[in-house]
């Protein structure tokens, strides 16, 4: 979706359609944020099919959501395309399970993930990036948000212990879940699409599972570690194995590629953002802030109201729908001066939701920070600068803001 | 590695598409065989052969138990994505009928 905002005039939020893919493929969800920010911060929008949801697009209202398990349960389903099913791993699936059974899950699939725990994979993840950009040193045409997809393969397959020639096709069957209407990636009917991903996804997990169960022994990985940690006292089941592993591939999969092209896109567009960036490779770690900011491409997490719950200056009513969109909170001006600029140097910038907020926040977050990190430096390193080489072309989603196409062309740097 | 399990073609590829047969008792039987199958999962309730899958309430993981139980009762391996386009008893039955051994 387009990050930059046009004017947003003639927009008349009762006849905003949030769920119109157009919306994300062509048009200009960030205007109608900032008018629902500041006119409607709990928008109530009814689909014609009759199903209803309630938006909120302020910073504080999108973490109380998020965050408040009490009044906001994720027990029903977390996630916008499954509005209005309930989610039939709830209480299995770690992301759609609550306190105080996720907090035990959590803490023990998160010990392997924490910024500690992460850092030795540092110098691995240098060279996968190192690969990765290998081949737009010529400087020839090279298609980064294509590419980007297969970047967390590189990096992560083997942290997951996902051997190497399983990445494409699992990193198609995660796409087809983000954006099952995508021409890219559909198959069949949208919810044939997530039915097969999904499903493909998850027996990929339980058939690793018993691979590594036939084989003995440990083999470090942290799928290994989903089949060994100890959660409360027990095991995990072999139904949450098969649930969590495929909710840490997606997780991995889908997010951190659109990170990646939104913020070369903007630096791209900002040359001068670029360039001090290369001029102070310090500045790397707040340009990963920044640009985890201002592509969110996790665009939104849904809850469910337990009872009926004021927010926002309204109520929504006991089991209504509530989509907290985390691209809006992170262009709340109450939170970040100048919402729609990209700055670097931008201060507040690591106070971003891009990862969620309160108890689901994002479990791959240190990794995805460190990846980040070591793809900027290497970045700025090699290239003295990066055109545009084409259109680029938008993810069609309401849940992943993010690319399919942003063709670049890059100018290899002399003096490291 | 496969990923998810193929469906095991019997008709090779590059032959002429053969005419379609009108539905036969047979296929009008093994369709209404696999309603009552899907019924089973999805809490008992009744299926009509040209039922969809989804408006029905199906999800994945009621579908990786019914792809596993066709290839107990039936023998046939049914590739994941076949079976969720096709959608419909009467068309997972034609996938059935086409993925049996011929005798």
């Amino acid at each position: 979706m387009r990050l930059t905002p046009g004017t947003g005039k003639g927009i008349d939020l009762g006849l905003v359609d949030l769920f119109d893919l157009d919306l994300y493929t062509s048009g200009d969800p960030h205007a109608v944020w900032d008018l629902m920010r500041e006119s409607a911060p709990l928008h109530h929008q009814v689909l014609p099919d009759g199903r209803e949801f309630w938006s909120v697009t302020r910073y504080d209202d999108v973490c109380r959501v998020l965050g408040d398990h009490r009044d906001f349960t994720s027990e029903r389903g977390t996630v916008v395309t499954h509005l209005g099913v309930d989610d039939v791993a709830a209480g299995r699936l770690m992301t759609s399970t609550d306190p105080p059974r996720h907090t035990q899950v959590r803490r023990a699939i998160g010990a392997r993930l924490t910024a500690r725990a992460v850092a030795p994979w540092e110098d691995r993840i240098r060279q996968a990036v190192a690969r990765f950009l290998e081949p737009a040193l010529d400087g020839g045409p090279f298609d980064l948000a294509e590419r980007a997809l297969l970047l967390p393969a590189l990096v992560t397959g083997p942290i997951l212990g996902i051997p190497e020639r399983d990445w494409e096709e699992l990193v198609q069957l995660t796409a087809m879940v983000t954006a099952p209407s995508d021409p890219h990636f559909r198959h069949g009917s949208e919810a044939a699409t997530l039915a097969i991903s999904h499903h493909e996804l998850v027996t990929y997990v339980t058939e690793w599972v018993s691979r590594r169960r036939a084989a003995g022994g440990e083999d470090g990985s942290l799928l290994d570690h989903l089949m060994n940690v100890r959660a409360g006292d027990a095991p995990l089941t072999d139904e949450e194995i098969a649930l969590d592993g495929y909710s840490i591939l997606l997780g991995a999969n889908v997010t951190t590629p659109h990170t990646v092209s939104g913020t070369v896109h903007a630096l791209v567009e900002r040359p001068e953002q670029f360039q001090k960036a290369q001029a102070d490779p310090s500045l790397v770690p707040n340009l990963v802030e920044e640009g985890l900011r201002w592509t969110s491409a996790a665009c939104n997490f849904m809850r469910y109201a337990v009872h009926d719950t004021e927010i926002a200056g309204g109520t929504v009513p006991a089991r209504g729908a509530v989509v907290a969109w985390i691209g809006s909170a992170n262009r709340d001006d109450s939170q970040f001066a100048d919402p729609h600029t990209f700055d670097i140097t931008r201060r507040a910038a690591k106070r971003h939701v891009a990862f969620g907020f309160g108890p689901h926040f994002c479990i791959g977050g240190p990794l995805a920070r460190l990846t980040l990190r070591v793809f900027f430096e290497e970045l700025l390193q090699r290239f003295a600068s990066i055109e545009l080489d084409g259109e680029p072309q938008h993810l069609r989603s309401f849940f992943i803001a993010g690319m399919t196409h942003l063709p670049i062309v890059a100018q290899k740097r002399q003096t490291p | 590695m496969e990923l998810g399990p193929r469906v095991h073609q019997q008709d090779g590829q590059g032959k002429a598409p053969e005419p379609q047969a009108a539905p036969s008792d047979a296929s009008v039987s093994l369709a209404h065989e696999i309603s009552v199958l899907w019924g089973e999962y999805l809490d008992g309730r009744e299926v009509g052969a040209d039922d969809d899958f989804f408006a029905l309430g199906g999800n994945s993981l009621i579908g990786i138990k019914i792809i596993d139980r066709m290839l107990r009762d039936y023998g046939v391996e049914l590739s994941v994505r076949d079976f969720y386009v096709a959608q419909t008893p009467a068309r997972v039955a034609e996938l059935i009928a086409q993925g049996r051994p011929r005798t």
